[in-house]
């Protein structure tokens, strides 16, 4: 049940980031609202919902991004592997170590794109833009992902438990 | 084991996903498959979602409207001064007439060729300059299909599903168009960077290209028609190394603010 509320509401969230964002001039400030989902998802639900999460979430914003077929959800499936390895190392208790972690792993996701795009094609030609637009998204998604924390574990804790 | 499991999967998902990015045949057929089905429900979601938003659009509008009426006020005054000036350049408008009686021509010829669409997304990612309208294959539009507004060029059609499509904007860093200057011999490649200005390149340092020029579309690059006004020199660097001038062109659409925009069907 939690895991179809959680992915319901990064899709939700997806969707409205792409239709109502675009004509409120935040152009620089882009957070990645499928990160915060994929690592609640893998971290507090475990590997299983996690995958799940992650898989809907990554072919979402592939249907809403024109970046090349497969780029969104090879970053997404690394972040969901690496959260998973590093889930002992990762110690989050509060929404904020939680932004932070999200805020980190969006820098990671810039980087793993570069790298995929030079391993793979061996040039990236937006590695300048990627790069420019990195800390910005990093901070904005940290910010947006106090609020994404601070909602599921009001669910978790209004309707969520009691199963 | 069922952790194992998932992790297995994600491993096996990786390998897929990566000989898709790389244009495996096999592999990005099926994925290609895959992600169009997946697309196709997305495309109703977004027109659903597109209704409760269009009522925050107005407020944020109206918002928006009341706090800069002050500083538009001012900006008006300004423009005034500067039309009156304008009217003085008579020849320099009577050029312009010609170039949208062409335009309107090129429309009036072919009625049936123009698909108006909304604008309904954009792309999630800002490495990305992307719109998604809300014509798709059935409507019959096709990938490489011309997008444009009476201002100008915006992009082409990328990637087509049954209720939507994207179209790539000619600020993205993968968008390049054939131009030339109006009036004047002088040819480029106009490519996107990523930002609001683009890129005019393989302009020799020689060619006859002033700021305050307008791009048209040459129509040699077999995607875009000839006569579609693109942008307007801003900066020309001639000072840098090599054979090529440094030049800085900004579009005549905002791409930030389209609504509607015209896709030209492909004959």
């Amino acid at each position: 049940m939690k895991i179809a509320v959680y992915t319901f509401i990064g899709l939700l969230l997806l969707l409205v980031e792409s239709s109502l964002l675009s004509f409120i001039p935040l152009e620089i400030f882009k957070p990645d609202l499928g990160i915060p989902f994929i690592i609640y998802t893998s971290l507090f639900l475990g590997p299983q919902a996690g995958i799940i999460a992650t898989l809907f979430i990554g072919f979402m914003q592939e249907g809403l991004s024109a970046a090349p077929h497969g780029s969104i959800l090879f970053v997404n499936i690394a972040i969901f592997l690496i959260t998973i390895f590093l889930k002992r190392k990762l110690y989050i208790d509060s929404k904020y170590s939680f932004a932070f972690v999200c805020s980190g792993f969006v820098v990671l996701e810039s980087f793993l794109f570069i790298t995929l795009s030079l391993l793979a094609r061996g040039e990236a030609d937006n590695v300048l833009n990627i790069l420019f637009y990195t800390i910005p998204n990093a901070v904005f998604t940290g910010f947006i992902a106090i609020f994404i924390f601070s909602f599921i574990e009001y669910l978790n804790v209004r309707y969520l438990e009691r199963e | 084991m069922k952790n194992s499991i998932a992790i297995i999967i994600a491993i096996l998902i990786l390998i897929i996903s990566f000989f898709a990015f790389t244009n495996t045949p096999l592999v990005v057929r099926g994925y290609s498959t895959f992600k169009s089905g997946f697309s196709e429900t997305i495309g109703p979601m977004l027109k659903l979602i597109t209704k409760p938003t269009d009522l925050v659009r107005y407020i944020f509008g109206s918002y928006v409207n009341l706090m800069g009426a002050k500083r538009e006020n001012a900006e008006l005054k300004r423009r005034l001064d500067m039309l009156l000036l304008e009217n003085q350049k008579i020849p320099e408008l009577e050029r312009e007439n010609k170039r949208l009686m062409a335009l309107l021509r090129f429309m009036e010829k072919n009625p049936k060729s123009l698909i108006a669409a909304r604008v309904i997304g954009e792309d999630l990612k800002n490495w990305y300059k992307c719109i998604i309208i809300d014509k798709g294959s059935g409507s019959n539009i096709k990938e490489k299909m011309p997008v444009i507004t009476p201002r100008g060029v915006v992009g082409q059609a990328v990637e087509v599903d049954r209720w939507h499509s994207k179209v790539m904007v000619i600020n993205d860093t993968n968008s390049s168009v054939d131009v030339s200057a109006e009036g004047k011999n002088t040819r480029g490649l106009l490519e996107g960077t990523g930002q609001t200005v683009l890129k005019l390149k393989y302009v020799l340092k020689t060619d006859d290209i002033e700021i305050g020029d307008k791009l048209l579309t040459s129509g040699k690059d077999g995607i875009y028609p000839k006569g579609l006004p693109a942008g307007i020199v801003i900066t020309v660097n001639r000072n840098k190394p090599g054979i090529f001038a440094d030049i800085d062109i900004m579009p005549f659409s905002n791409f930030k603010h389209l609504e509607e925009v015209l896709v030209i069907k492909q004959q």
